[in-house]
Order: C-alpha cells, then sequence, then structure tokens
C-alpha cells in the first residue's frame, strides 16, 4: 500500500474542514477525491502533503506517517497545487533544473529528472524560453512533467487539468494512465470534472462538508446509486448529505 | 547543498537585468549629479563674489567714489541706465537678475542732509531651487555692500583717516572662536563643525531608508508572489526544509540589499565629494576642517565605521523578518504595494527625526521613547552616537534592535513552519466589502 490515510481530520477555529477522513490507495492506483468547492479536498491534500498538519488522524505514506516523519514523506511525494504557476523569469530547462536539484542533490541523478521531464512535458525547444511566455497549458504540462520527473511513489495532484483546453486536457489525462500502468506510480487527484474521473481514476471517493462519504470504483458507484454516470452518483451523494444536514 | 539550490535561484529571481541596470544607472547619476551640483556651487560662488550690477541714478563725484571703492574690494562693477519704472523690463533691460540702484539725491542726503536714505534692490526669483537661492545676493548683502563703501569713502574722503585706522574703527572687536566636544577642544567654529558632521552624516541616513524600503520590498514581493503562483506550496511540499526555504530567501535579501548598499555608498561617495572638493576649495584659507574634527575625536575610524555597518545589517534582518510576516498576509497581488506601508512609516518618522533634531535630547521624553523603540532610530543615530562618544546609547540601541529582531525571527519562523502560511491573510478591502454588504 502506498497511501493509508486514517481518520485524518482538520479543525480551524469554527470550522471543521476534514472529518475523520479515511481511504488508502495502491501501487500504480489512481484515486480520485471528488466534491463541491469548499468539500475539503484541497484541505485532505494538503495533510497528505505534510503542508498543514492534521488536528485528528494521520496519513501514512509509502509507510511514512505525516504526522511524525513529514521529512521522509516528502520523499516519495509529489504534488501539484490547483492552478499552480512557477518562476516566471526562469525558462523551462532553468525551473527543471531548480526542482531536480531539490529533490536530490547527486547530479546525475538530477540530469536523468530533467531528461525525463523534458520527454514527458513534449515543450521542445520552448524549454529555452522563459516561463512568463508559456500558455496557460503549456505551464501546466511542464509542472506535470515536473512532478513525476522523479518517479515519486505518490504524486499527488490538484485539479491536473483546470483551465485547460479539451487536447491538452486529454493528453495529460493520458499521460496520468501511462505512467500509473507502465510505471505503477500512484496518483492521488482531486478534480471537479466528472469525465475526467471516470476516464482516469481506478477508484473514487467524494467528500463532502470535510467527511468521505463513499469510496468504490466509478462502476461499483454507478451499480449502487443506479446511477448512469459519475455525475449523477455524485449529485445524489452530495444531496443526501445536505437532506441528512437538515434532518 | 540544498541550501545553495536554493540561494542561487534566489539571487537569480532578486538580480535580475532590471536591478542591475537600476543599480548601474544610480551610480552614474549619482557621480554625474555631483559633478553637477559641484560646477554649479563654483558657479554660484563665482557670481556672488564677483559681479555686482549697479544703476547710479544720482551720478556725483561721491557716488562715483563709491563705485570706485566697491571695485576696489574686489568685485566687478557692471554699470546700467535706469531704463524703465517697471522693475522687470528695468531687469530685462539690463540683462540681470539683481539690480542695486543708488537714487537721485543719494549724495544729498547722505553728505548734507545726513540723512538716512534707501537704496533700491531689485533681484529676480526664477524657481524654488535650493541653487536658485545661494545664486541671488539678498537685500542685506546689497546694502553692506554699499554701506562699506559709503563708510570708507566718507571716513577717509571726508575725515581724511588713514585705512589702517579705518580697519581698527570698523571692527574693534574680533573673536578666537573655540568649540569643546566632551573634554577636547579646538580652535575653531562650532558652525564649521557641525557644516562639516553634518555632509559627512549625510550619507549613512539616506542609505539606511533606502535599503531598509528596498530589502522590504524585494522580500514581500518574493514571498507573495511565492504565495501567489503556490510556488511556495510546491516548494514546501518537496523534500527540503521550510528553514532553508526561509533562510535562502532572507540570505540572498541581505545580499542584494548590501550590494545595492555599497553602490549607493560609491555613488553617494563620489556625489559627495564632489560638493565638498568644491567646499574645500571655497574655504582654502581657514582652519583645515579635517584636523580640527581628528582633534576633537570626532573622525571616524575603522572600528566606528564596523560599528555603523552592525547596526545597519541588523537593520536589514529585522525588516526582512518583518516583511516575511507582511509578505506572508497578502491574498491578492494588488496587496503587494500597499505591505511596504508599515514598514516606510518606521524609516520615515526616524529618518526625518535623525535630519531635524537630536533625538537623544528631544523633548517632551515621550517623543524620544517613541523614536527609540522603531528600531531603525538606532541606526540612524549610529554616526552621531559614536562620533559624540554616547556608546552607551548605541550599545543599549543596539541590544534592543538584536532583541527585536529575534521575536520578529521567532515569528517569522513560527509563521513560516506552521498552517497559517497557506491561511493567514488581511483582505482588509474584502472584509469591508462583506460588511457593507451584510448591513
Amino acid at each position: 500500500m502506498v497511501l493509508e490515510v486514517k481518520e485524518l481530520s482538520k479543525q480551524y477555529s469554527k470550522v471543521l474542514a476534514a472529518n475523520k477522513v479515511s481511504f488508502s490507495i495502491e501501487e500504480g492506483e489512481i484515486f480520485a477525491l471528488i466534491g463541491p468547492n469548499g468539500a475539503g479536498k484541497t484541505t485532505t491534500i494538503r495533510m497528505i502533503s505534510t503542508l498543514i498538519k492534521p488536528t485528528g488522524g494521520d496519513a501514512i505514506v509509502a509507510g511514512f506517517s505525516a504526522v511524525n516523519e513529514p521529512a521522509r514523506v516528502r520523499e516519495n511525494i509529489t504534488y501539484l497545487p490547483d492552478e499552480a504557476g512557477a518562476y516566471k523569469n526562469m525558462t523551462g530547462n532553468d525551473y527543471l533544473n531548480f526542482m531536480a536539484g531539490i529533490f536530490t542533490t547527486d547530479l546525475d541523478k538530477a540530469r536523468e529528472y530533467v531528461k525525463r521531464a523534458q520527454e514527458i512535458c513534449g515543450l521542445g525547444e520552448r524549454l529555452e524560453d522563459k516561463i512568463g511566455s508559456y500558455s496557460r497549458g503549456m505551464i501546466r504540462k511542464l509542472l506535470l512533467a515536473r512532478a513525476v520527473m522523479t518517479r515519486p511513489k505518490l504524486a499527488i495532484l490538484d485539479e491536473p487539468t483546470s483551465g485547460l483546453d479539451v487536447i491538452n486536457a486529454i493528453e495529460i489525462r493520458k499521460l496520468i494512465k501511462r505512467l500509473a500502468s507502465e510505471e505503477k506510480m500512484s496518483f492521488l487527484l482531486s478534480s471537479h470534472n466528472m469525465l475526467e474521473i471516470e476516464f482516469v481514476s481506478d477508484k473514487v471517493g467524494i467528500i463532502s462538508k470535510g467527511k468521505l462519504h463513499v469510496v468504490g470504483k466509478p462502476c461499483e458507484l454507478k451499480a449502487k446509486y443506479g446511477c448512469d454516470n459519475l455525475e449523477e452518483v455524485f449529485e445524489k451523494v452530495v444531496n443526501s448529505d445536505e437532506v441528512s444536514d437538515i434532518a | 547543498m540544498k541550501f545553495l539550490t536554493l540561494l542561487k535561484k534566489e539571487l537569480k529571481e532578486l538580480l535580475n537585468f532590471q536591478t542591475i541596470l537600476t543599480m548601474v544607472m544610480m551610480l552614474v547619476v549619482l557621480s554625474i549629479l555631483g559633478e553637477f551640483m559641484g560646477g554649479a556651487m563654483e558657479e554660484s560662488a563665482d557670481s556672488q563674489a564677483g559681479t555686482v550690477a549697479i544703476c547710479d541714478d544720482d551720478k556725483t563725484e561721491f557716488t562715483a567714489d563709491l563705485i570706485n571703492q566697491i571695485e576696489l574690494s574686489g568685485y566687478t562693477i557692471e554699470m546700467k541706465e535706469n531704463t524703465s519704472e517697471d522693475k522687470a523690463q528695468l531687469l530685462d533691460d539690463a540683462d540681470t537678475d539683481y539690480l542695486i540702484i543708488i537714487p537721485q539725491g543719494f549724495t544729498q542726503s547722505i553728505l548734507e542732509e545726513k540723512k538716512t536714505v534707501d537704496i533700491e534692490y531689485i533681484s529676480r526669483v526664477n524657481n524654488a531651487s535650493v541653487m536658485s537661492a545661494v545664486d541671488s545676493m539678498d537685500s542685506a548683502s546689497a546694502v553692506a555692500i554699499i554701506q562699506d563703501a559709503i563708510f570708507t569713502t566718507v571716513m577717509t574722503g571726508q575725515y581724511g583717516i588713514a585705512i589702517d585706522e579705518l580697519e581698527f574703527i570698523s571692527m574693534p572687536v574680533g573673536v578666537d572662536e573655540y568649540t569643546v566636544v566632551k573634554d577636547k577642544s579646538a580652535n575653531a567654529s562650532s558652525a564649521q563643525i557641525q557644516s562639516h558632521m553634518m555632509s559627512q552624516s549625510m550619507l549613512i541616513p539616506i542609505v539606511v531608508f533606502v535599503l531598509v524600503i528596498m530589502a522590504s520590498q524585494m522580500i514581500i514581493n518574493a514571498v507573495a508572489t511565492e504565495k501567489l503562483d503556490k510556488t511556495l506550496e510546491t516548494l514546501l511540499s518537496a523534500p527540503v526544509s521550510r528553514f532553508s526555504v526561509l533562510g535562502a530567501k532572507m540570505t540572498a535579501a541581505a545580499i542584494v540589499a548590501l550590494l545595492n548598499a555599497l553602490v549607493y555608498m560609491i555613488g553617494f561617495g563620489n556625489y559627495m565629494k564632489s560638493i565638498t572638493d568644491m567646499q574645500g576649495d571655497l574655504a582654502a584659507g581657514t582652519q583645515a576642517t579635517e584636523s580640527v574634527i581628528e582633534q576633537l575625536g570626532l573622525n571616524m575610524g575603522m572600528t566606528d565605521y564596523i560599528l555603523v555597518g552592525l547596526q545597519l545589517f541588523v537593520s536589514i534582518l529585522i525588516s526582512l523578518s518583518v516583511s516575511l510576516i507582511l509578505g506572508a498576509l497578502v491574498s491578492d497581488a494588488k496587496e503587494t504595494q500597499t505591505m511596504i506601508l508599515p514598514i516606510t512609516v518606521l524609516t520615515m518618522i526616524p529618518y526625518m527625526m535623525s535630519l531635524f533634531i537630536d533625538i537623544n535630547t528631544v523633548e517632551p521624553a515621550i517623543l524620544r521613547y517613541v523614536a527609540w523603540a522603531i528600531p531603525f532610530t538606532h541606526t540612524f543615530t549610529a554616526i552621531s552616537n559614536i562620533s559624540f562618544g554616547n556608546m552607551g546609547i548605541y550599545w543599549a540601541g543596539f541590544a534592543y534592535q538584536i532583541v527585536f529582531l529575534a521575536v520578529c525571527m521567532f515569528f517569522a519562523v513560527k509563521l513560516f513552519t506552521s498552517d497559517k502560511i497557506f491561511t493567514i491573510s488581511l483582505n482588509l478591502g474584502q472584509k469591508k466589502k462583506f460588511k457593507k454588504n451584510t448591513k
């Protein structure tokens, strides 16, 4: 098991952003966390990425505790935040070299990471240009290549295709699927795009108001709720959560 | 190794083409400005000592003697004609910016009626610059020139008094001025000392002001941009300690700030040198100020400069740690510029105070304590404290700065190592808007 999330909670002063969230991800698995805005997706992802500390529970990444061994966890993950940018004054290659230097002090290994990222992002000669001149799609490809260049045990991608056109989004989905199946890399995604989730993920978790309601394979969830697609499943789960809240 | 990678990246971000160009331009502009100012001072000094434009409406033997006497005193006389009642037209026709008019009946009033008589003095104001004030002669100087000439002409011509005797009559009392600093004294005027000290210590406050603001702006921008672009999240989820990220940012900003300090020091040094060289030339013949300064123990040695540098460096570190917190509060790109405001105000207060008053003795005492509570104040007054031997105040100020820095660093590190770095923001505008909408 690459990730085991055990009753992970985060209480801000008045808001319970994550309420005993539990799920797990196997090697080579793509897990998608879906939910409405403010559901607690990013809070859960940030706790697993060791960016913020949980107020309860733990996340075990590749055998290391996010609470007690955050530095070891960071050696095994990469994180791509939602709508992340990159250093505009750097060229694409500068950025990849810089990030490789952050992940390893071994120069050969760093060169290998950069080479791999250059191949994955497919930006070619544009990597010599400043990132400030890149389109949104190009930046996202660069960042995604950076996120997978080190072959992390777990790549955490928050809204990996948000704001991208159809062609770029398809390319990125295909890449995620390929890396999971061929390189046995595990992914934790979050997204609003149900079609994307249905296409790309092996397992889905629906989260609302900080609580993870259901976890399962897309086909299992569709059968369980008698729905044709994941969008309808999502609607039913979220609405039932709101009804139970009113009751 | 990873720290060096981070430091290299931060330096590359801060030391881009624009910042290097700004530094070079600053160096060139200050040097050129110094040359220009020195030249302007020389020119105005020449014009002051050199030429007096006079229009003699009385045209008597006495006024001719008077004008001759002014010429003998070392002035070049330019005789002008009274061509118009309109003063502006008169200056235009005379092609001058100031003119002394000796009125009709002047000789009769002085020599026969023994009555005070007014001369006319016309001067033109072209602009409000300091140099324009230096350029023009004031009415008191004009009257003094005429009075001296009258005194000499009347005394020697009418009363037959010899020039030597006249010098004694006109100035029977001289002055041998001494200035005391602490337990040392020197045969020099206090005005001479103050003027020299002011020109010497003028550089440091400007450098402190520029450096603190510049370093703060750099770090606020750097942290705010990282936070808004979410590159900070990427970095902090990578296998690198938060202390390294924080340390690299502060070290890079400090290096760039000190580099800027060096450029400003060289540029401003050139600027001041051109002016003081000029002042030295003008003051040739008077007692050498440098030796008086040394005699009074007011000269700065290497140790003194190191002490000033120490406080300057601590001030920069304080501004950097405060800026880290301010940068983290930014939630919108537009807020980045506003966030520098608290530091600007805290730097401006001691800067202005140190230019006009002695902060260490200012009354009421509450003003002094308020000024001392601002950590940058101690750097602004460092030269004065060291030169005048107020080492107790210097070390107390330094100790206070260290404590202040430790507190700021504690909060900055706490912020960077906690969740708050991602969640904290001021959002003042939004809060106001929200309150308005909910009314």
